[in-house]
This record gives structure tokens, sequence and C-alpha cells, in this order.
């Protein structure tokens, strides 16, 4: 078995290398960090197992994420390393290539994103580029897949057949040079390191890379510990930089060829003026989220799901009640099936248009090369409340799901930064609150379904936001992040790559609907359908509707007036969809425009918004909690969310009613 | 259709959302990515990397 | 759209991590910087260097320009 390991900066595609060379999908977005952790595939009819690392910009790293590529190579050694380079930026991808170049394990650099470089108007001469850094030169460009044939035939050797790589050995100035020698030789001989390895641990340790450091430390690497105080006092890493540096301008000035036609970078800039506009850029992203959610509940996604409602209740649940009438089937498993099931989890699918939608435009939003721009226009806003801009990211990531939103905050470096970004997660509206958001437009707020939606949307960023603000100001965290983004070249989404994030993320709504949306609504028809004395045929002597009636008085004041959405919110704890079937189940319709009616009927804009809110902002899921308390490692702070989202939600949704109530 | 029939598939139902429910809050007590029902890249790593463990 | 060139004077007085990224990313001494953008507030300033856009705060870039920006 032949290991390639893929390795390189950030945003030159690594991941869409990975997944061409592979046949393998991965997630790939256009931002910093997609590659959290190692991934592994495999060549099709070969032998060649290929590792695909996280991006990195140097082998001393910074973030949590970013030591795993240089464990890797303490650890682990690779038969290749495939550098992947962006064409367009090779001076700082080459800064990377030499570290990768100086362990002497066989390289293969590839050019990729060659398209980019071309249309920038400049070339490179690949035999100088590859005499001067001793491996093989190519170039590629994975999204079209050119090159890539290529590139495959060198990878699918045996690993007898792949040409050693002699290290890269660069003129450092003689204090360093002498440095490197003098440990590597007494790492040779006294530790009997590999004479190669023995070379780039001591550039590496001289060059201040953590790691590396700590390695030093865990097998008492004593020519290199002991020669520490004097490395560093020396600036030697500063002169192991300007080295490689000039090194690299020298070599990239004699390889450099010029064309003509720069087309495309004057694309991107023209649409980064825009977007990244310092007065408009707030109102764009705004504008793309408004966007988003006309196309997913006006234009697109609303359209669709009538249709698919008008099925489901009309020859589905008449030819299903039809069916079960003649095979003989007590009222109560009629009741079930057509009343709970089809009504219920059936409701929630026709949802299916809407949320996909909304799935698909956050992966173009991915794929294209905005997120980057997202974190930067809302850095300040961040930084005010002591947050970084990338921590945006994790929460975008949580309007699909807020476990995953959660999870994402592991590439948040700061602790405390963390658990703040963890404790704010919940309030991201994800998508199995958009069922219930779009019955409730659609009785109450018909034309003007995409602004209400997008209010809550942010409301839920505002609020999330001021809680950050509290949280940093109680926990004292002062923290000093990294906040630098790279801003990569706009691409035009392709469509594999924004289907498989579409249906990546869907997949799990649709999961949830045989799963906890089910066992919910027979929950709730159970709830419905029984009270103390057993089976009841009015619904108001129910479980549920004596549930309802007592809790009323509570939600009174932020305009709840019957028991239904009540007992619909209690079953919502199990997963938010389970809150639009319950409803569809407790008003007892079997299809959508009944209930839309109904709920227009009981409810006025204003408490209907409320109730929204509330909606938005109450208790997390039970997914959610039970992340949040594994993610803390403490059930009180699962505990702690559950009450202050509560707390929070009906605050919220009190005062929207009853200072909505005095304006009305 | 026999009332026994008829039970038998009631019972089913309930019982298999009963189990559903019994399970997600097994799950959510095992937290992180067992709680979550989107397979994301992180998840399917995780996966395999405890298959291999064992 | 305000195009400025900046030298780059000093890392002096930045936090080691965020001058090894800096350094990663191709900046040195003497690199040539074009401020693309400027945010309000002191907001984020993205800079244009070898084709490549890279968005910092405000308080790195004046560190890096000599704080003689106004």
């Amino acid at each position: 078995m032949t290991t390639v390991a893929l390795l390189g900066n950030p945003n030159t595609g690594k991941t869409t290398l990975f997944n061409e060379l592979t046949d393998k999908y991965a997630y790939v977005g256009n931002w910093t960090g997609v590659t959290v952790e190692k991934k592994v595939g495999q060549i099709r009819h070969s032998n060649t197992e290929v590792i695909d690392l996280p991006g990195v910009y140097s082998l001393s790293p910074i973030t949590k994420d970013e030591s795993v590529v240089t464990n890797y190579l303490l650890r682990d050694s690779p038969d290749l390393i495939l550098n992947v380079t962006n064409a367009s930026q090779l001076k700082r991808n080459l800064l990377l290539s030499i570290e990768v170049l100086e362990l002497g394990v066989p390289v293969i650099i590839t050019l990729n994103m060659i398209d980019d470089l071309k249309r920038s108007g400049h070339y490179y001469d690949l035999k100088t580029l590859s005499t001067e850094l001793g491996c093989p030169v190519r170039t590629s460009n994975a999204r079209n897949k050119e090159g890539l044939p290529q590139l495959k035939a060198d990878l699918v050797q045996n690993q007898a057949d792949i040409k050693p790589n002699s290290p890269l050995q660069l003129n450092y100035p003689i204090m360093v040079s002498q440095a490197i020698r003098q440990a590597t030789k007494a790492l040779t001989t006294d530790y009997q390191v590999d004479a190669k390895f023995a070379r780039w641990l001591a550039i590496q340790y001289i060059n201040d890379n953590k790691v590396v450091r700590k390695y030093a430390v865990a097998h008492h690497l004593k020519p290199l510990l002991s020669q520490q105080a004097y490395y560093d006092a020396q600036k030697f890493s500063d002169q192991i930089f300007e080295t490689r540096l000039s090194f690299i301008e020298a070599t990239l000035a004699t390889a450099t060829e010029q064309l003509h036609s720069t087309k495309h970078v004057a694309i991107t800039s023209k649409i980064d003026k825009v977007v990244t506009n310092p007065i408009l850029g707030l109102p764009i992203f705004a504008g793309i989220f408004f966007l988003m959610f006309k196309l997913s509940f006006d234009w697109v996604g609303t359209p669709l799901s009538h249709q698919l409602d008008k099925l489901l209740s009309g020859p589905i649940s008449t030819w299903a009640n039809q069916f079960l009438t003649q095979v003989g089937a007590l009222p109560m498993l009629r009741s079930l099936i057509v009343n709970g099931l089809i009504a219920g989890v059936g409701g929630v699918l026709t949802f299916i248009p809407q949320i996909f939608t909304l799935f698909a435009c956050i992966s173009i939003l991915e794929d294209s090369g905005y997120m980057a721009r997202a974190a930067l226009v809302t850095d300040r806003i961040m930084e005010m409340i002591g947050l970084n801009g990338k921590a945006f990211i994790p929460l975008i990531i949580g309007f699909g799901c807020n476990v995953t939103g959660i999870m994402a905050a592991r590439t948040i470096e700061q602790p405390k930064e963390r658990l703040i970004t963890t404790l704010i997660s919940p309030f991201m509206s994800c998508s199995a609150r958009l069922p219930i958001y779009s019955l409730f437009v659609a009785a109450l707020f018909p034309r003007n379904q995409a602004v209400i939606v997008l209010s809550l949307y942010f409301l839920g960023i505002v609020v999330a936001l001021l809680m950050a603000k509290f949280y940093h100001v109680i926990f004292r965290a002062k923290e000093h992040s990294v906040f630098i983004v790279e801003l990569p070249q706009y691409h035009i989404p392709k469509l594999s790559i924004v289907w498989h994030g579409t249906w990546d993320k869907g997949k799990g709504f649709i999961k949830k609907a045989g799963t906890i949306i089910f066992a919910g609504t027979v929950l709730i028809w159970l709830l419905s359908n029984f009270n103390a004395h057993g089976y009841v045929t009015q619904i108001d002597h129910s479980f549920a509707a004596s549930l309802g009636q007592i809790l009323l008085p509570i939600f009174k004041p932020i305009g709840i007036t019957t028991w239904q959405p009540i007992s619909a919110l209690l079953t919502g704890v199990l997963a938010k969809e389970v809150i639009s079937s319950s409803m569809m189940v407790l008003f007892h319709t079997a299809n959508q425009g009944a209930l839309i009616g109904m709920i227009g009927g009981s409810f006025t804009a204003l408490s209907a918004y409320a109730l929204l809110v509330f909606v938005l902002l109450y208790i997390p899921c039970f997914a959610t909690i039970g992340t949040i308390k594994s993610e803390t490692g403490s059930a009180k702070w699962a505990a702690y969310s559950v009450v202050s989202s509560l707390f929070i939600s009906y605050g919220l949704a009190f005062l929207i009613f009853q200072i909505g109530s005095l304006l009305t | 259709m026999g009332l026994f029939i008829n039970i038998i598939i009631i019972a089913a139902i309930i019982g298999l959302a009963g189990y559903q429910i019994y399970r997600a809050v097994k799950r959510s007590k095992q937290g992180e990515c067992a709680a979550c029902d989107y397979d994301c890249e992180a998840k399917k790593l995780l996966n395999k990397s405890k298959k291999r463990a064992l | 759209m305000i195009m400025n060139h900046f030298m780059i004077k000093k890392f002096n007085g930045l936090d080691d991590a965020t001058t090894q990224r800096l350094h990663s990313l191709g900046l040195q001494v003497g690199s040539d910087v074009t401020a693309v953008r400027f945010y309000p507030f002191h907001g984020p300033v993205i800079i244009q260097v070898d084709h490549q856009k890279i968005g910092i705060r405000y308080r790195v870039f004046q560190q890096l320009t000599g704080g003689d920006v106004s």
C-alpha cells in the first residue's frame, strides 16, 4: 500500500482534489479551515491511499486543527507528499513547500487552480521550478479535472518505484547553518535519529515550532533543548524566514513568464468592491439572506410545498382512509394513521422544498467564497462583543443544525470563547424551526413571508450576540485571538458540490422524519386522544387539552389564547419539527390550508409573532442539550442553557406582545 | 380485519415511537455526535476512527 | 475605491501568533501593501499583497505601517 499525503495552504483546493482523486465525496467549502481532521481515501483501482490533511500556512501551528499536520509528519511517514499549491499565490505557498521539501520525503508539487494564474497574466516555467526545488512540478485545476490523469498516474506507483528526493538545502546564514549542522550531528550520533529527519527537526526546532519543541521535550533531545535560549536570543527564526523568502523570490523571478489578459481577477475585485463595501457590506449580508428566504418561501420552496401538500391531504389521505375502512381497521387505528402519521409526519415532510432550497443557498454561499467576506464584514461587531469574526462561521453553520454549530465551535482556540460560542449557538435559528415559521407566516403574513422569517433569523443573531457580550463580561474573558482572514477568489459554484452539500444537510431532516418526528407525532396523538379514562372522541377532554389548559395562564401574557400551541411547544422539545407536526394533529386538520385557516383564526399578527419569537429562543432540542452537556463537560451548563433560554424567550415574547398591544 | 390485528398494529406503532424517544434520550445523554441526525464529515471520521480502535 | 500603498515597516508590538501568520502569508518588512478597504469605526482593513487579499484588524494594520496612517 502506498500512502500519499495531500498537504498545502488553506484554500488551495486540496479537498476538491482529494474528492476527484479518490472518487469519494468529502465536505468542501470555499473558506479557510474546512478540513478539521485528516481524511483518508483510496484511489480507485489502485493500491494508493490518499490522506487529506487540513490546510496550513506553515508547519508551525497556531490553532488546534493546524497541529494535526505537524503531528502527522512527526509520527507517520508517508511514501509521497503531494503538495497542493495555489498557483496564483505561489510565493507564500512555497514557504510551506520548503518546509516539506526539507524533510526529504518524496514530494510532488502541483500548481493547482492553474486557470486563475493564467487569467492573472502570468505563467511559470515548470522545468525551472522543478530544478530549483528539486522535485517534480505539475499543474492542475481540480474544479474542472484539468491535469488530474497525470497526477493520478504519478500517485499510483508502487512504493519501490517512487524516486527519492534529497532534502532541499537552502543557504541559511552561517550562524544558522552551523547551529543546524551541530544539532543534526548530535541527534544522529547520540540519539540514532535518521540524518534527514534530524536536520528537519533541528530546523523546525530552531524556527520555534511549538509542536516540534514539545516533541523534543518529550523525547529528551538535549542537543536541541540546551541551545533553545541561544537560538531564540539570536532571532534565528527571523533569519530562516528571510532566507526562505528570498530563495522563493529569486526562484519565482527566474521562472515567471508573462501572458496577457487579467479578466478573472478583475471580476473578483468588482464583486468585492460591492460585497465588502464598508457601508454596504452589512446590508448586503442581510440582502443575501433575504434573497435566500425569498427563494425558500416565496419563489421556489412554498409553491412546491403547496403541491406536495395538495397531494398528501387530497389523494393520499383519502385513499388511506378508504383503504383502512375497507380492510376493517378500527377508528382508533384509522385516526392514528390518517390524523396522526400522515397529517403530522407527512405534514412536516411537505416542508422539504423550503428546507432544501435554504440548504442549497447556504451551500452556494459556502462554495462561492462569500463566507470569508461575511466573517470580515461582521468582525467589527464581533470584536466589540469580544468574539472573533471567525466565530461567526460556527454560528452560520448553526443555521443548519445547532448541534453541528456547537461541534464546529471546536475549532475556536480560546476555551472561554469556545464556551461562549457553545452557549449562544442554540439561539441561531436552525432548519428544524422552518416548518413552524412557514405555517405561521403563510397564515398571518402572506405578503411578507420572507421579511418576517428574515427578522426572526436576525433576532436570533442579535440575542446570541447580546448574550455573548453578557457572558464575555461575566467570564472576564480577555483574549486576543488572531484575526487574519484570507479572501479567496470567487468561484462559480459547481453544481455537484452544491448538490452534495445540500443533500448532506438535508438527509438529516428526512432521517429525523422517520425517527424523532415520527415519535413526537405518535406521542402527541396519544396525548390528544386519551385521558385518564381511556380513549376520547372529543379532543377537548384529552390529556393534551388539560395540560395545555393548566399552562394557559402562564402563556396568556405572551398572547397565546388556546391550549393547542402550548401542548405543541411541550412536545417540541423532542425536536423542533415536532411543533409543526403536533399543531397539525392537535388542530385535527389533514392539510396545511385548513391549518393555516385555523391559525389565522386563533392568532393575531402580533401574538403569532410573539409565539414565533418564543419558538425561536425557547428550550433547545434534546440533541442540542446533550451536545452542550458533552462539549462543556458538565450537566450544569446544559441545565443552565435550558433555564436561561426559557427565561429569555419568555421575557422577549412578553415584551413584544405587551408593547405591541399598547401600540395597536 | 380482526380486533387482534388492529391492536397489534397500534401497539407496534406506539412501541416504535416509544423506542425512538427512548433512543433519542439515550443518545442525547451520550452527547457529541450521537445526538445529531446530520451525517457530517466530522461525524463520519469519528465513527471510522472508533471502528478502527476496536 | 480607496487605493493606498504602504510599506511594511515593522512587526514589533504584534503578538507572536499574528506575526507568524503574517509571515506565512508572505509578508515581511519592506513588503509593498495596498490597503484596498478600510471599514468605519476602525474596523478591519483589507490589504492586498502579491495578488492576494487579506483581512486584518485595524490595530494590526497600524502596527505594520508604523502608525502614521490616519
